[in-house]
């Protein structure tokens, strides 16, 4: 997972590399370079973040050039490691993103040959080839190096001899074209251009582009000219900045009342009482499904599990959540099930290789994405987007609780369809659908509260989370966003399951928060409380607001407001992130970038 | 030449309006304040702003990051403690002369292009006020100003100072000597030049306006709408009836039945009707929701709001998030109120309703009363006196 750009143009390249590498660097931050064609073509690369190498970095002249900011696959994390590479001429750079897995013959036949690498990275490599290959003409050569490439690659290319042209190539790793006027550029992703320009070209699989000041050719496989249509992006540039806040993940957290009403729009129709999509997903919600497959990563995985929960519920259909990695090898096809890809990005490597296997099987898919124009959306049979707008902080917040949301209009839908609610509980649904962005409200406005709770954590060892039915799921995401932002142990246990086995675990120096909700289970969960308490952990309970119960039996209370029913799951949520966000910030940890994770996760 | 925007103030006066967001990210014509000043400063050709923030500063910077391609640096003053000590923010990123301006009045874009064009090294717009002593009152003399005076006792004078001032770069070094003896407002500062001898040039602005309390908000919102031209996206209903300037927003649903008279604003993602009347002058923000039977008038209604069905709306003000159920009616009528130690008799008022209330069905609020953040009312109440942020009425 690594973040490429390049760019032809008439700025100073360096400035321009530079300050595109910043709003790249959630793709990796381990070491990064730059490589810019003036006279001459020089290199500067460095390990560290990218304002390291922005501080170090002499003036490098020229208007054409690549940088890229990595996060190690192959190779340790070392300056030789760096990218770009360079051809032994020292007139070819070349920068990549993703993985070559048959690096190691195609290195053995160079050394025969008698080149000598610099580095351990599988990216030398492609470096070498095209320098063999390179007769005069760049895109010649990358299309010739390709060819024998296995493995996955968004890559960009400049030589010397043609200061004129970038070359960039695609598989099975992003890569976008950027248009500006009298400049052009290649990127991972659409944040790092956002400053210069909204319109994008997509590239699929196997093409090559060639990029010139005021012009963008793409070629397919058989070198064959293809006609690429231009997106305008809608995502604004000051969407992909903090705006005041002290962190990325604050302002995510923030800004979930306006992403949830994005999730909504034009979807929940409060006075058609109606649950709206395009057709093309409502043909594939409606015909005879025996059963739902989700597949997902990370967070993501988690979000499907509390999307399980809400489909069933309202649907009585049985919904399986696999991890993509595993079902891509293990799971099960049916044609009769529709399988549901829930990925951020829209490039999580093993969640597109699931859809790619159930596609390929005969099952409908549906990704449920972030990123419009993602490869999630191009190999899918219908996409619904989540309409959260970038998201920068590693941690997923607001495209979690997005996330979720999707799922539970799918629910609805599929209800609808199949008649299992009646129309006024269907309105009834609608309308807190309609209240949450308040409710969220509601729950920032005890920021304060929650830090004080983060406080009497921030020196634990360990923090279990607990949770019944649909907050099971929560527990676990709630886990998941502690350990990984403030490198705290964490996990999230069904509280029915406490008893068999994690309860050796328990001391009072572990302590519990649970998920209190007056559901059917409220009881059961005051008792495990009471377990547990007997054991000498301290207690945080997370419970509704006109819930005077809980008070003696918790020793702190974090409040939801009570009226949303099964939709408890997003405020809740919300305290778990502000939770996990303070305990970070209070141990001084690097919020926005944790140790050795990348956002989104493009390698398998 | 760059332009100071001073938006860091809170304005209390305006509560419970500005309990999460500051004074100039108010709605009017579905705009933040804010919005409307700053277009008016990049139409008279500034293209670069130095914005002081405070009061919740990141609902102001999350909105206007890198606004239409304006160059915006955000300095902050910590403390509200005066326009002058606020100026004095920006000091270093100001090479050369400079206009300053709050963002929480409304100027129009000719009267800064006079003011820049003016040869002055120092000037100042003023306008003509009906009640001039609420705000620094000012004496001119052959197009110079003569003296300058902060809200005096007695009604005098006739012209007001807008606080829109073309200053060169030495006037940090006079403010930071004022600002040392204890004085943070910008009119001593003005004064003070005047002492020393400089001139001051005068220039009578075309439209400046200004909002004080939150019945403000609705007279200001009525004149920014009166040209509202039409302009119509989103879904509109067979038999529905559109008037005059009336703009409607993308995904908004206008349902069969309803009929609407410009000047009326209504944004995007709303779904109103059937059978909803809309009269001027009314502006409906992002996402709100106005049932059946519903009639509005001259009135704003924020984002995400809900109105239930067969309710009366008129010169009234719905926050953010509130949740309204069916058949509440607004008073119309005038008041009573206290400001400022004095009584004033208020004309045309309705309710002003704080964000996120929850208010139950036929509940009737009299004219002016106004109702905090995040209120709770029963059903079939009559609201007499304001209420405090966070109250349950059963």
């Amino acid at each position: 997972m690594c973040g490429i750009i390049g760019y032809n143009g008439f700025r100073e390249a360096d400035k321009v590399l530079i300050d595109c590498l910043k709003r790249l660097e959630y793709r990796g931050y381990d070491s990064a370079g730059i490589g810019v064609i003036g006279k001459k073509l020089k290199i500067f690369k460095e390990v560290g973040e990218i304002s390291k190498l922005e501080k170090e970095i002499p003036t490098l002249d020229g208007d054409i050039g690549i940088g890229h900011t990595r996060w190690a696959t192959h190779g340790s994390v070392t300056r030789e490691n760096a990218h770009p590479h360079i051809s032994q001429n020292k007139k070819i750079a070349v920068i990549h993103n993703g993985i070559i897995e048959n690096f190691k013959e195609l290195k053995e036949e160079l050394e025969k040959k008698g080149i000598k690498f610099n580095s351990a990275t599988d990216t030398e490599v492609i470096t070498h080839l095209i320098s063999n290959y390179y007769k005069g003409d760049l895109e010649d050569a990358v299309y010739s190096a390709i060819k024998k490439l296995k493995g996955s690659y968004a890559i960009a290319v400049v030589c010397e001899d043609e200061p004129e042209k970038l070359v960039g190539a695609r598989n099975e790793s992003p890569l976008i074209i950027g248009v500006g006027d009298n400049e052009n550029f290649i990127a991972s992703d659409i944040p790092a251009l956002l400053r210069y320009t909204n319109r994008v070209i997509y590239l699929d699989d196997g093409e090559i582009c060639v990029v010139s000041k005021n012009s963008v050719r793409v070629l397919d496989e058989n070198k064959k000219e293809v006609n690429k249509k231009v997106n305008l992006i809608k995502w604004d540039f000051k969407d992909a900045e903090k705006s005041g806040f002290p962190h990325f993940m604050l302002k995510e957290i923030y800004d979930q009342p306006d992403s949830i009403t994005q999730v909504l729009r034009g979807r929940a129709s409060e006075i058609n009482r109606t649950i709206e999509f395009n057709e093309k997903i409502e043909n594939i919600l409606s015909n005879g499904l025996d059963s739902i497959h989700i597949v997902a990563c990370g967070t993501s995985y988690y979000s499907s599990l509390a999307g399980k929960y809400l489909i069933e519920k309202l649907t009585n259909i049985p919904v399986f959540v696999e991890l993509a990695s595993e079902y891509r090898y293990f799971g099960t096809r049916n044609e009769k099930s529709l399988i549901i890809g829930v990925t951020q990005s829209g490039e999580t490597a093993d969640t597109l290789a699931a859809l790619k296997e159930a596609r390929n099987s005969g099952c409908r898919t549906l990704v449920v994405t972030n990123t419009i124009g993602s490869t999630a959306t191009r190999i899918s049979d219908a996409y619904i987007l989540s309409q959260s707008g970038p998201e920068i902080c590693v941690a997923a917040t607001k495209t979690f609780t997005s996330q979720i949301l999707v799922l539970f209009l799918i629910a609805l839908k599929i209800a609808m369809i199949k008649n299992t609610i009646g129309t006024d509980e269907l309105y009834n649904y609608i309308l807190q659908l309609k209240e949450l962005p308040r409710e969220i409200r509601q729950v920032l406005d005890q920021n304060n509260e929650i830090l004080k709770v983060a406080k009497h954590l921030k020196n634990c060892r360990s923090v279990f989370f607990i949770g019944r039915g649909i907050n099971y799921p929560l527990s676990l995401e709630g886990a998941l966003k502690l350990k990984e932002i403030s490198y705290i142990h964490a996990e999230g246990f069904a509280a029915g399951e406490l008893k068999h086995g994690p309860f050796a675990l328990l001391t009072k120096f572990t302590p519990v928060v649970a998920i209190v909700t007056n559901d059917s289970t409220y009881d059961k969960i005051i008792a495990n409380i009471g377990e547990i308490k007997a054991r000498g952990p301290q207690v945080i309970a997370i419970a509704e607001d006109n819930d005077t119960e809980i008070d003696k039996h918790a020793d702190f209370i974090l409040r939801f407001p009570s009226n949303l029913d099964l939709l408890s799951c997003i405020p809740i949520t919300v305290i778990l992130q502000l939770l996990a966000y303070h305990v970070a910030n209070l141990r001084g940890c690097p919020i926005d970038k944790p140790r050795n994770l990348a956002k989104s996760v493009t390698v398998e | 030449m760059k332009a100071v925007i001073l938006a860091a103030g809170e304005g209390k006066r305006l509560r419970p309006f500005t309990e999460t967001m500051p004074k100039v990210m108010l709605p009017v014509a579905n705009k933040p304040i804010l919005e409307h000043v700053i277009d008016a400063v990049k139409n008279s050709g500034i293209n670069e702003i130095i914005m002081v923030v405070g009061y919740k500063k990141e609902v102001i910077m999350d909105y206007f990051k890198d606004y239409k391609k304006i160059k915006i640096t955000y300095v902050e003053q910590d403390k509200q403690l005066g326009t002058a000590h606020a100026l004095l923010q920006a000091k270093k990123h100001v090479k050369n002369s400079f206009i300053v301006l709050a963002g929480d009045n409304f100027i129009d874009q000719n009267s800064i292009s006079n003011l820049i064009k003016n040869d002055s090294e120092y000037s100042i717009l003023i306008k003509e006020h009906p009640h001039p002593s609420k705000y620094g009152v000012v004496f001119i003399e052959k197009n110079n100003l003569k003296e300058i005076v902060e809200k005096p006792k007695e009604e005098r004078g006739k012209f007001i100072s807008t606080g829109i001032y073309k200053l060169p770069k030495t006037i940090f070094n006079k403010i930071e000597e004022i600002t040392s003896q204890g004085t943070y407002a910008l009119s001593s500062v003005a004064q003070s030049i005047i002492n020393d001898g400089k001139q001051i040039n005068t220039i009578l602005a075309d439209c400046w306006m200004d909002i004080v309390y939150p019945w403000d908000l609705i007279q200001v919102n009525e004149s920014m709408i009166h040209n509202t031209t039409a302009s119509v996206s989103g879904v509109i209903e067979k038999g529905v009836t559109i008037k005059g300037g009336v703009s409607i927003g993308k995904d908004t649903k206008i349902y069969s039945g309803c009929y609407i008279v410009g000047p009326v604003v209504v944004g995007e993602g709303c779904e109103i009707g059937p059978n909803t009347c809309i009269f001027p002058s009314t502006t409906i923000g992002d996402n709100s929701v106005i049932h059946p039977f519903s009639e509005i008038r001259n009135s704003v209604i924020m984002d995400n709001a809900h109105i239930g069905s067969s309710s009366f709306i008129s010169n009234s003000i719905i926050a953010r998030g509130s949740i309204i159920d069916n058949n509440f009616s607004s008073v119309p009528g005038s008041s009573t109120i206290e400001i400022d130690h004095e009584f004033k008799q208020l004309k045309n008022l309705g309710a002003m309703i704080g964000e996120d209330c929850t208010i139950g069905s036929h509940v009737v609020v009299d004219p002016g009363v106004i109702i905090g953040r995040k209120c709770n009312i029963a059903p079939i109440k009559r609201i007499t006196k304001n209420i405090s942020s966070g109250s349950k009425v059963m």
